[in-house]
């Protein structure tokens, strides 16, 4: 049984001021509690502007140092050829779906000692 | 006996033509990957139009047609019969949907010797988009035009090319022939001046001291390359792009008036203002909306140096007419003669 489950974060597509605060919240809340990778999903947007990738780039730099991994599931190649032209791609592992990000291997491996700790 | 020549340029699809176009701007053709950028666009500051034109002259011919076909890249059935009635007895065509170094008096010396009401060129990966049609198959065409669609072994024998071909509505294989170019694969070469082995450059190009040139590479006239870029290798920027500090741009083409933000990393890719295609994927991306990338307005100083060089066909020998085709069926189609 999985006791710490990855903390899923939906990406404020077209937000507004107040929407890209409460993602700025709940990820340093998710950062805070130290071990499972936090995954910021943005597969819901069609693209990305330049202030979506300013608010990626905040959620790496929020990472930077901590325990907590951030993994960004970009769905459309559109999104992620833009993660890879900014380079956001090298920092940060991206992939296509939630249910790819949640085989990610630390991920796997966390939830494989969580079911050893559980048993 | 009189040959003619037409060469079709794939239009936009809002039907405007591209044969007067000066400012590039992006077109599309019908095949598939469908290219986002103009077929008119340079290739290591040469233009592919002006290669067949060029390639057409030496076949002694004094002046050829160009049209503008939306779609298949067609001729319409009515303008080939046209031809037929002024007396031309044979007629090159050539769809601008590759670059091939291809001999067209042998191309003539078969057509000549096979007999054929029409002869198309082809290579290994198929139709190159070059044929020659006899008066027979220009006066048939009148009722039927079917020699672009019709597949090959309809009683006809093809010309078999084994020399240098790419097509270049693929933007992969369009990347292709400027890495073979680069290197001296292929007989076109930079349109520049070669500042060290295997980097050429344009006319006023400005590098800032801290640039990384790593060739095979090209940059076009009057590009910008700000502080800690690097460029290459097997990159093509062509003319008066402005690439900003600290961008990368690596086995890619940046198509002209381009503009790219700082940091940027352009790997195997090409740009055209703010439109990127992976060459990997077929992706297309827009990097606007993202601030990454864009097109650059003309200044009107840079305008005049582009028009003066510019390939647009008007300028080519400043000897170009229109066709009056008013009185016939076929006034969709846009015509120009350009005397070579």
């Amino acid at each position: 049984m999985k006791t710490v489950p990855s903390k899923i974060l939906p990406f404020p597509c077209a937000s507004n001021f107040t929407d890209r605060r409460a993602l700025r919240k709940d990820l340093l809340v998710a950062l805070r509690v130290s071990g499972p990778p936090v995954i910021v999903d943005f597969s819901a947007c069609r693209t990305l502007n330049y202030e979506d990738i300013d608010l990626l780039l905040e959620c790496v730099a929020q990472a930077a140092g901590r325990d907590s991994k951030v993994l960004f599931v970009a769905g459309s190649r559109v999104n992620r050829v833009l993660l890879e032209v900014t380079r956001i791609s090298s920092l940060v592992p991206v992939f296509n779906s939630v249910k790819e990000a949640l085989a990610y291997p630390q991920i796997a491996a966390q939830d494989d000692v969580e079911d050893l700790r559980a048993s | 006996m009189e040959l003619g020549a037409v060469v079709v340029v794939p239009a936009r699809e809002d039907g405007t033509t591209a044969i007067h176009q000066v400012e590039p701007r992006a077109l599309t053709a019908s095949e598939n990957p469908q290219p986002h950028y103009s077929l008119r666009m340079p290739i290591l500051g040469n233009d592919v139009l002006r290669s067949w034109m060029e390639r057409v002259r030496k076949l002694g011919v004094q002046s050829l047609w160009l049209t503008s076909s939306p779609r298949d890249e067609n001729v319409a059935s009515s303008a080939l019969a046209r031809f037929a009635q002024q007396g031309i007895e044979r007629l090159l065509v050539i769809k601008l949907k590759s670059y091939a170094e291809l001999d067209l008096a042998d191309l003539l010396r078969f057509h000549c010797e096979s007999r054929n009401p029409v002869t198309e060129a082809q290579d290994a990966r198929g139709q190159l988009g070059v044929s020659l049609l006899d008066h027979l198959a220009l006066r048939a065409s009148g009722e039927k035009y079917e020699f672009s669609c019709a597949p090959t072994g309809t009683g006809r024998t093809p010309y078999q090319f084994r020399g240098y071909a790419k097509r270049i509505l693929s933007a992969r294989e369009r990347q292709e022939l400027v890495g073979d170019g680069l290197t001296g694969a292929c007989a076109m070469r930079p349109l520049g001046k070669e500042i060290r082995e295997q980097v050429w450059i344009g006319e006023g190009v400005q590098l800032a001291s801290s640039v990384r040139v790593i060739g095979p590479t090209y940059i076009g006239a009057r590009t910008i390359v700000r502080a800690g870029a690097t460029i290459g290798p097997f990159a093509s920027v062509e003319r008066d792009c402005v690439v900003d500090c600290g961008a990368t741009v690596e086995r890619s083409t940046v198509l002209p008036h381009t503009y790219l933000a700082p940091g940027i990393l352009i790997r195997r890719g090409l740009v055209d203002g703010g439109k990127f295609e992976d060459l990997d994927g077929g992706t297309v991306a827009d990097l606007q909306p993202a601030r990454l990338g864009s097109r650059i307005q003309q200044r009107e100083s840079r305008r005049q140096a582009f028009e003066e060089t510019a390939t647009d066909v008007s300028s080519w020998a400043g000897s170009a007419s229109t066709w009056d085709f008013a009185a016939s069926s076929m006034t969709s189609q846009p015509w120009l003669q350009v005397r070579l």
